[in-house]
């Protein structure tokens, strides 16, 4: 009877969740998954054609161009994003005098408006009159006009990303409080110093924050969309042409929204496959207290 | 919240965050007036017309617009600055909230006039404004030929350009060289080229004589001044790997190899964005040759007005110029009524005050650019901001004069032809790169005739 | 940790130097786009001036960052480029600023109300079903915008919510995965038997939720209205789609196309627009730095 009644409850105080998810995400979703069999132009109705965008992919040059910019950025902004925020975070925990200073100036980049942002870096950028190259002419090195050179764009902008860290910083952190003191003391005791003790102790206590936060960097690399928009538009040469970028402009600017729609739902089930065999791949590295 | 101190703090806080979203939402509920939509006069009809135009340009249409406004009884045009207007516009129409008017580019015409999005002049016929009826024959024949698709014309003109070789006199005469005598052939475009690039002692480029990356915004220009095509409108058919496209981008590849790719391109990254600014390589006399639009006297008036300057009609291959012929691209803004937009016969009526002589040559004098008609007012030079426009003007009335190709699959052409020159600038094989860039395109164009034709079956 | 640095100045000399590297690498890119929004446009590029802009008497000479005249000379600068920002004739940022406003308060009432609604569902009440709805709400996250964005404007049309502000806030009243997570941890977090002393007292789950759970839930509600808030204002991709209106701009939207069509060229004008639009996400993380530090830490904690 209360199992019951219970249900009842739980289902009227999660409906509008529930609603909501069916009517913003999955009728949309069902909705761009039929655009995906259609040649649709937004100005004029859908036509079904089948598989014909799945396959127009294999044959599309620049859809492969996409994919390797996006694991770029994806890999970049990963592979050097977590190492660097588990870095700042034990910095940051060993709690000194001002430490909480710096940590509100690394946590700040994070609120600021992803448009003030990339403006701001594409003036640090900026050919000749940008801080970066200045910084760079006063030891002598002649900088470049970063992000409109096809070798230097994409490095430019992962490092951009890099700036905007301070989430990951505060989850380590908070992760490192709660590793429980009596197991740094047992190292010490054990003799381990400071670099085995972190390997063998804090890292392995911090696993579950580091898994969650390598998954959701790699989602939100994969949607990266805003800040080459701004800064570079996909340019120059396509270099910096992300994966978001490009089924926006599919959709927009080429006029294809079930060649986009196609394009979506193959970088849907990319993130689901990446996410899952992150997680399950980390399986036997992460540790879980009970 | 441990200690008390820290709790008052927090109080403190907490109260001055209150006291801050009250503001916010006190602020938020009073009621918007937005700037640009107070003084719509009582009892006018209000036309929205979306434009990509801004600053100088955006005021020059501004001024078009209120002159409109002030000689109207009826209809008052709200213009709204738009960017991203192609992908704008079709959200809006798609989404069934157009605009009455809409600022397009000519590679626009093509994709929306098919899907019948855009209404074409004839549907007006009928209507009985008391206005004269739209005069097709008063445009240059290159400007009617953009403004119509499938024989039917889809939109007006709003300005048009063409392109010619601006050069630094003062650079001419320091070399020795006759400022007064620009090349005319490319052969000489390529020997004067040379004589004016400066280099410094470790061979980096100090000043460019000529570089063809310099804007590098017209790719697919260069077969123009070999008399080649990039596109074969009957044939619906990308022809740029052909015979006298290939040797336009040999000339254009030789020019990379004579100075270095690598050393070009590092002399290009020096100025970014900052072309049309006072860091422009050719404003900023770090250029001494460059091709470019009208508006580059508007320009250099702005923010190098002593710069001692001519420009001209771009030189061209040998035989050409000895066949007496006048080639190069105009390309033109044009103006669009959304099929379903809400006041069509009042989009209508401002669409052709527009379409009127004098109105285009005021917004062309107002952007420094060459008149869009088939004849132009013998006053018209006069006092034009650009001292060289006659120049540009008889590019876009000559009998050669290209236009862009008119296909809906433009936008993929462009973008792959930048890549391919990129390619071809570094030093790729150019008639393997170019048969390469062709069967992509036809592959684009052979997709998209398929999809239409698939779509008409329906 | 603490009792070794003590005991070992190098290694506390050498933390200071790094957590000094930390602050200045961080902030310079701020401070920077500052500097730049100090200057008059004839010194934007000039690369003779540092961090501070030059500012000269009437007569040509050049006063020093240490005289007053200086800094009423600098405000004199700020007012100048901000009143050249919000008077620009093509984009009218005090407007974009009331509907940045209207579209958050809308959006984070709606966020709050919602959510607390979603997650008293799933952390108070017992029920078969709720593990999976959980996971359905931690999923929805990993949807990408691309997907639903032109179906939803389709949607939205057909609602006739275009021209509105209406699809940026009303998908908020049906709560977020978020703030619905966040909620969550926190309400798990409340003892049980509060619960069963306002069953005894005879109040159903409504009473119980406003009664006992809300009142005690004051600094996670706060956190999720921080954090929505800050969603809303800097939010890019769905004002893009969504609004076509210049005259409904957001901030965000706004600032892009005002760059955008400056090229950047005017950079210090271009910089006090983008900094006119940090400043009130900058005061609300000074006043709220400690509750928003904390919300982001607790998304780590999904074990």
């Amino acid at each position: 009877m209360t199992a019951r009644r219970d249900l009842w409850a739980g289902l009227a105080w999660t409906s509008p969740f529930l609603l909501g998810t069916v009517v913003f995400l999955l009728i949309p979703a069902a909705m761009s998954l039929y655009f995906s069999f259609t040649e649709y132009s937004l100005i004029e109705p859908p036509l079904f054609v089948g598989l014909d965008n799945y396959r127009h992919m294999a044959r599309d040059g620049l859809f492969w161009k996409v994919v390797a910019n996006t694991a770029a950025f994806a890999l970049g902004s990963v592979l050097v994003g977590t190492p660097l925020a588990i870095g700042i975070a034990a910095l940051l925990e060993a709690r000194v005098r001002g430490s909480s200073f710096v940590r509100a100036v690394v946590f700040f980049p994070t609120l600021v408006p992803i448009v003030a942002a990339s403006i701001g870096w594409m003036w640090l950028y900026a050919g000749e009159h940008g801080l970066v190259n200045r910084l760079l002419a006063l030891v002598g090195v002649r900088g470049r006009d970063w992000l409109n050179d096809p070798a230097t764009a994409m490095p430019a902008l992962i490092a951009m990303s890099l700036w905007i860290i301070g989430s990951p910083v505060v989850i380590y952190g908070a992760a490192m409080r709660d590793v429980p003191r009596s197991l740094y003391e047992a190292a010490d005791l054990d003799g381990m110093g400071p670099a085995t003790r972190f390997c063998n102790v804090t890292l392995p206590m911090i696993s579950p924050a580091v898994l969650f936060n390598v998954v959701v960097s790699i989602i939100w690399s994969l949607q990266v969309f805003a800040v080459p928009a701004i800064m570079t538009k996909g340019g120059p040469n396509e270099a910096t042409n992300v994966y978001a970028l490009y089924v926006y402009r599919t959709a927009f600017d080429y006029a294809q929204m079930g060649y986009a729609s196609a394009l979506a739902w193959v970088q849907l089930l990319i993130t689901l496959a990446l996410a899952l065999i992150v997680v399950l791949g980390a399986r036997r590295f992460v540790h879980y207290r009970s | 919240m441990s200690d008390r101190a820290e709790s008052t703090l927090h109080l403190t806080r907490r109260t001055a965050l209150g006291a801050l979203a009250a503001g916010a939402a006190g602020w938020a509920l009073l009621p918007s007036r937005p700037r640009s939509h107070a003084g719509v006069p009582r009892g006018r009809t209000e036309i929205t017309y979306w434009e990509k135009w801004t600053n100088r340009e955006g005021e020059a249409i501004q001024a078009v617009v209120d002159r409109f406004n002030q000689t109207q009884s009826r209809i008052w045009v709200h213009r709204i600055p738009v960017a991203d207007i192609t992908s704008k516009a079709m959200v809006a129409i798609g989404g069934g909230d157009p605009p009455d008017l809409v600022g397009f580019f000519t590679y626009n015409v093509p994709q929306f006039a098919e899907a019948g999005a855009i209404m074409a002049m004839d549907e007006f016929d009928g209507l009985r404004d008391g206005l004269p009826p739209l005069d097709p024959d008063l445009y240059a024949p290159a400007v009617r030929r953009l403004l119509t698709y499938r024989g039917r014309q889809r939109v007006g003109v709003n300005t048009c350009y063409t392109l010619g070789l601006y050069w630094n006199r003062a650079h001419f005469r320091e070399r020795g060289l006759d400022p007064d005598q620009p090349p005319t052939t490319l052969d000489r475009l390529d020997e004067l080229g040379e004589a004016l690039t400066a280099l410094a002692q470790d061979g980096r480029i100090e000043r460019a004589g000529f570089l063809q990356n310099m804007p590098g915004w017209w790719p697919t220009i260069w077969p123009i001044f070999f008399g080649a095509d990039v596109y074969d409108a009957e044939a619906d058919t990308c022809t740029i790997a052909g015979d006298a496209c290939i040797r336009a981008y040999e000339w254009v590849q030789a020019t990379a190899r004579r100075f270095g790719p690598e050393q070009t391109r590092s002399f290009m990254a020096q100025f970014g964005r900052s072309n049309h600014s006072a860091q422009d390589p050719f404003i900023s006399g770090r250029a001494s040759m460059i091709m470019q639009g009208p508006w580059m006297a508007n320009f250099i008036n702005a923010f190098n007005p002593g710069l001692d300057y001519g420009a001209a009609v771009f030189p061209m291959a040998d035989e050409l110029a000895g066949a007496g012929v006048l080639p190069g691209l105009l390309e033109a803004d044009v103006l669009a009524i959304p099929r379903a937009c809400p006041h069509p016969e009042e989009a209508w009526t401002f669409f052709k005050h527009m379409q009127s002589v004098g109105v285009q040559e005021a917004l062309a004098r107002a952007h420094c650019k060459p008149s869009p008609m088939r004849t132009t007012s013998p006053g018209f030079a006069v006092g034009h901001g650009n001292p060289f426009v006659g120049a540009f003007d008889a590019i876009a009335k000559s009998p050669d004069v290209k236009v862009l190709p008119q296909t809906r699959v433009w936008k993929q052409f462009s973008d792959l032809s930048i890549s391919a020159f990129d390619a071809i600038w570094s030093g790729a094989d150019v008639p393997t790169e170019l048969a390469a860039l062709q069967s992509r395109v036809n592959d684009q164009i052979a997709t998209d005739a398929a999809r239409r034709a698939r779509r008409s079956r329906a | 940790m603490r009792t070794r640095n003590r005991s070992n100045p190098l290694a506390r000399l050498t933390l200071y130097a790094a957590l000094a590297l930390l602050a200045v690498a961080f902030a310079t890119p701020l401070l920077w786009m500052l500097a730049t929004a100090l200057r008059p446009a004839d010194q934007t590029l000039d690369p003779t001036v540092g961090l501070l802009p030059r500012i000269t008497t009437d007569a040509g000479d050049t006063v020093s960052p240490l005289a007053p005249t200086y800094w009423s000379g600098v405000a004199g600068v700020v007012a100048d480029n901000t009143r050249a920002v919000l008077d620009s004739p093509t984009h009218d940022f005090p407007l974009y600023m009331q509907n940045s406003l209207k579209v958050a308060l809308l959006s984070v009432l709606g966020m709050v109300l919602s959510s607390a609604v979603v997650a008293y569902g799933l952390a108070r009440i017992r029920w078969r079903g709720r593990t999976a709805v959980f996971i359905v709400v931690l999923a929805t996250m990993m949807m990408p915008f691309t997907v639903i964005m032109a179906p939803q404007y389709l949607l939205f049309r057909q609602l006739g919510w275009i021209g509105s502000f209406k699809p940026l806030w009303v998908p908020a009243w049906f709560g977020g995965a978020f703030s619905i997570f966040l909620l969550r941890q926190f309400f798990m977090g409340i003892p049980r038997d509060l619960d069963e002393a306002a069953r005894l007292d005879g109040c159903g789950h409504w009473r119980t939720f406003w009664l006992v759970i809300m009142p005690l839930s004051k600094p996670a509600l706060a956190v999720v209205a921080l954090f929505q808030f800050m969603a809303v204002w800097n939010d890019f991709a769905g004002p893009l789609v969504f609004l076509n209106h210049e005259r409904m701009y957001t901030v965000a939207l706004g600032l892009q196309m005002y760059q955008n069509q400056h090229g950047g060229v005017p950079w210090n004008l271009v910089m006090t627009a983008s900094l006119i639009a940090t400043l009130p996400v900058f005061v609300v993380f000074l006043l709220a730095q400690r509750s928003i530090v904390e919300g982001v830490a607790t998304q780590g904690l999904k074990d």
